[in-house]
């Protein structure tokens, strides 16, 4: 079979290559800072400058001060350390727990948050309405229930849906509840004020702004309100104990800075590559639809609703052509599995889903390719459907 | 050639795939996700991402070097395998499943998911062989005589033959795991799967009784009864119970009591000694030809369960509804519902499904 030369890879939502700059800051810590970072010699001195370093970085980048930023080993592990430390905080204080979430969030949030209901709390799930996230029904919740932390992601992995987090953290702070983000797909994505950032605590992640994978942080305007998961060891505050990964963090400290510096011009460029082949794939598929197309999405993200298309099928074609893409997200298994966040957008919807997703590895020179790649393969994968 | 290869995470089919691509052939590895393996919706996606088959044919595909992917094609399954299984236990038979997914699911709705990827043909790692005799494809019994399954494949729609590649055909199980030891397969050692795929637990009757209504006769009490129509004893579903079968009759009686015959219409089931078991024909239905069909009068070998040698017979009767056989010999435990394979010396003929028996002793 025909397959474009070289290949094309279109799901930098799943994870991006390490660049460069990052693989070269880490090659440096990886040789000169063997030390750990809790000796007091010079050799963990050493490595704690290092670590400290990285950690000022991430800081300046975002805007805040060195002191709330929190290295963890990924996102789902900064998710599951924003809530599942809450409920762990609130239960020692004799506090039903109580977490809101949207109903699109990555399930290292929504499995988190079920843990709140195992314990005899509550995890209160907030959908759609008309199209948009229902905000009064936040408010309802926010007013009524008073819960320990709402989570709601920045941008969906999913579809590139960009949540209201600026109305969200509003009325969280109005009702004097903590808000929590999952950032991973918006850092580098979207451009905005880190200081002015409505959440109070964020999750971000190396892996997906061509950082190393296992590196990530928790920004938090106040750690007091979380205990720890893991045990063992002082370091990062008690909250993530065990000896730091600093080479990790410096790659985690590269990447963010290039990420946020390099965010303005990244995301027009990827916004107008993603118009491109939106614009010729709606033109070549008859019925196709943009998940999420009605409502503000972050520009490297492109999801297609592909009624009577077969997902799986569809994405192996498109492997065997020479173009990765993913469905919904990756499951750990390759099979697709029914995606949240769809099902709260398009309720009772069956249609396949397509998942572009744009970054530093492509060029405005792959739109054309991958929009008859693309048609041709929806084509093929459309005559399957058994009756 | 490129081929799709049906890889179950087992020791056959990851050879089969190492076979494939020591031929030289361009090989596609597929793993088909049948059905979630929890009924609990909230844990379900966790648990099917976690299938054990599926992560190991993975690692077996990673080994060889050759793409994988997940297909789910649990509409399909849940459709022409289990809703049929359910509804057989429901009639009072005793379905072969794997029979139903080699007819449907493993072949057709595959090679439909390979032609999207450029694939000319399906492989498997059964025990069975294709050959050609001028030109036209001929399915045989599997070289080695004790893992032979020539038995489920019967069903395969005809015009495929042609596009399909069994590797193992020539080779014995020793071999094959000590292929897969020679190539490092990680699968090398895993026990054979014995259990109905869909029924986890091992106990079929979880399933029914989840599919069918509580009120089902094939879930409800009724009579056990002699040849005479005497009571000998009480059921609790008739669905419990296959022809053949030596058990759970009760009364101390046991030793002497076989299930006869299973009747729906008034929930009994027929229970007698074991020389009653000994019937002198069979009519089969459902049936699918490989072959053209065989002309009455024609003697052949059938083969009436997976495990039970082939049985020399007469073709009595054929039209399109079924076919009559008669045994040179009486069969015993003659089982409405499942397979009874024609063979002609190594190949298949056909098949179809039992549907009742002739000459009963009784």
């Amino acid at each position: 079979m025909p397959g474009i030369s070289p290949p094309i890879y279109l799901d930098h939502a799943a994870t991006t290559p390490v660049r460069p700059e990052v693989a070269a800051a880490m090659s440096a810590s990886l040789a000169e800072d063997f030390g750990n970072p809790s000796s007091g010699h010079a050799w963990g001195r050493r490595a704690r400058g290092r670590l400290e370093a990285a950690r000022a970085s991430v800081a300046a980048s975002l805007g805040v001060t060195p002191d709330r930023v929190l290295f963890t080993r990924g996102g789902t592990e900064s998710d599951n350390l924003a809530v599942l430390g809450r409920i762990r905080h609130d239960l020692e204080a004799g506090v039903v727990p109580h977490v809101v979430t949207s109903a699109v969030e990555h399930p290292a949030v929504l499995e988190a948050a079920e843990r709140a209901r195992r314990e005899g709390g509550r995890h209160t799930v907030i959908g759609f309405r008309a199209g948009a996230f229902d905000l009064d029904a936040l408010e309802g919740t926010l007013r009524d229930d008073r819960p320990g932390l709402v989570s709601c992601m920045w941008v969906n992995n999913e579809t590139g849906l960009v949540l209201p987090i600026a109305e969200i953290g509003l009325l969280c702070r109005r009702h004097g509840v903590p808000l929590h983000s999952d950032a991973v797909q918006a850092v580098g994505k979207i451009p905005f004020e880190w200081a002015e950032a409505p959440a109070d605590l964020l999750t971000l992640t190396g892996h997906k702004i061509y950082g190393p994978k296992g590196t990530g942080a928790l920004i938090a305007r106040d750690f007091g309100t979380l205990r720890p998961l893991h045990f063992g060891g002082g370091q990062e505050r008690g909250l993530r104990p065990g000896t730091e990964d600093v080479a990790g963090a410096a790659g985690l400290a590269e990447a963010v800075r290039l990420a946020v510096a390099e965010a303005p011009a990244e995301s027009a460029r990827l916004g107008a590559l993603r118009d491109a082949v939106e614009t010729g794939l709606l033109a070549r598929i008859p019925g196709a639809r943009v998940n999420a197309g009605s409502l503000p999405r972050a520009p490297h993200i492109l999801s297609l609703g592909l009624p009577g298309a077969d997902s799986d099928t569809l994405l192996a074609a498109l492997d065997a052509s020479g173009i990765a893409a993913s469905g919904g997200s990756a499951c750990a298994s390759g099979s697709s599995a029914p995606s949240g966040t769809l099902a709260a957008l398009y309720p009772g919807d069956g249609a396949a889903a397509l998942r572009l997703s744009f970054g530093r590895l492509n060029r405005s020179r792959d739109a054309a390719p991958v929009v008859l790649a693309v048609a041709e393969a929806v084509d093929r994968t459309l005559s399957l459907v058994s009756p | 050639m490129r081929i799709l290869v049906a890889m179950s995470g087992g020791v056959d089919s990851s050879v089969a795939a190492a076979m494939l691509v020591e031929a030289g052939h361009d090989v596609v590895g597929a793993t088909m996700k049948t059905f979630c393996y929890s009924g609990e919706a909230a844990e379900s996606r966790k648990t099917c991402c976690g299938l054990e088959g599926i992560r190991d044919a993975r690692l077996v595909a990673d080994r060889l070097g050759i793409a994988h992917y997940v297909f789910d094609v649990e509409d399909e399954f849940t459709r022409d395998v289990i809703d049929d299984f359910v509804s057989e236990y429901g009639r009072g038979r005793t379905p072969n499943p794997c029979v139903r997914c080699n007819s449907n699911t493993k072949f057709r709705d595959l090679l439909k998911r390979g032609r999207v990827l450029g694939c000319d043909g399906v492989a498997s790692g059964h025990y069975a062989r294709l050959e050609r005799n001028n030109g036209e494809p001929m399915l045989l019994r599997g070289r080695d005589r004790s893992k032979d399954q020539s038995y489920f494949l019967w069903g395969l729609p005809a015009d495929l033959l042609g596009l399909l590649h069994f590797p193992l055909g020539e080779l014995t199980k020793p071999e094959v795991r000590s292929r897969a030891r020679q190539l490092g397969l990680e699968t090398a050692d895993k026990p054979e799967s014995q259990e109905i795929c869909f029924v986890p637990t091992g106990n079929y009757r979880d399933l029914l009784a989840k599919k069918l209504l509580p009120t089902h006769p094939a879930l409800s009490p009724g009579a056990i009864v002699d040849t005479r129509g005497r009571i000998v004893g009480r059921h609790n579903g008739y669905s419990g119970y296959t022809v053949g079968q030596r058990r759970g009759i009760g009364g101390g009686r046991a030793e002497r009591y076989h299930v006869l015959e299973i009747r729906p219409a008034t929930r009994e089931v027929v229970v007698g000694p074991r020389e009653l078991l000994e019937v002198g024909g069979v009519v089969v239905g459902e049936l699918n030809w490989l072959t053209a069909p065989p002309e009455p009068g024609r003697n052949l070998q059938v083969q009436i369960r997976y495990r039970s040698p082939a049985l020399a017979c007469t073709v009595a009767a054929l039209n399109r509804d079924g076919i009559e056989l008669r045994f040179d010999e009486p069969a015993r435990a003659v089982t409405p519902g499942q397979s009874s394979v024609l063979f002609d010396g190594d190949r298949v003929v056909g098949g179809g499904r039992i549907d009742r028996v002739t000459n009963t002793g009784y």
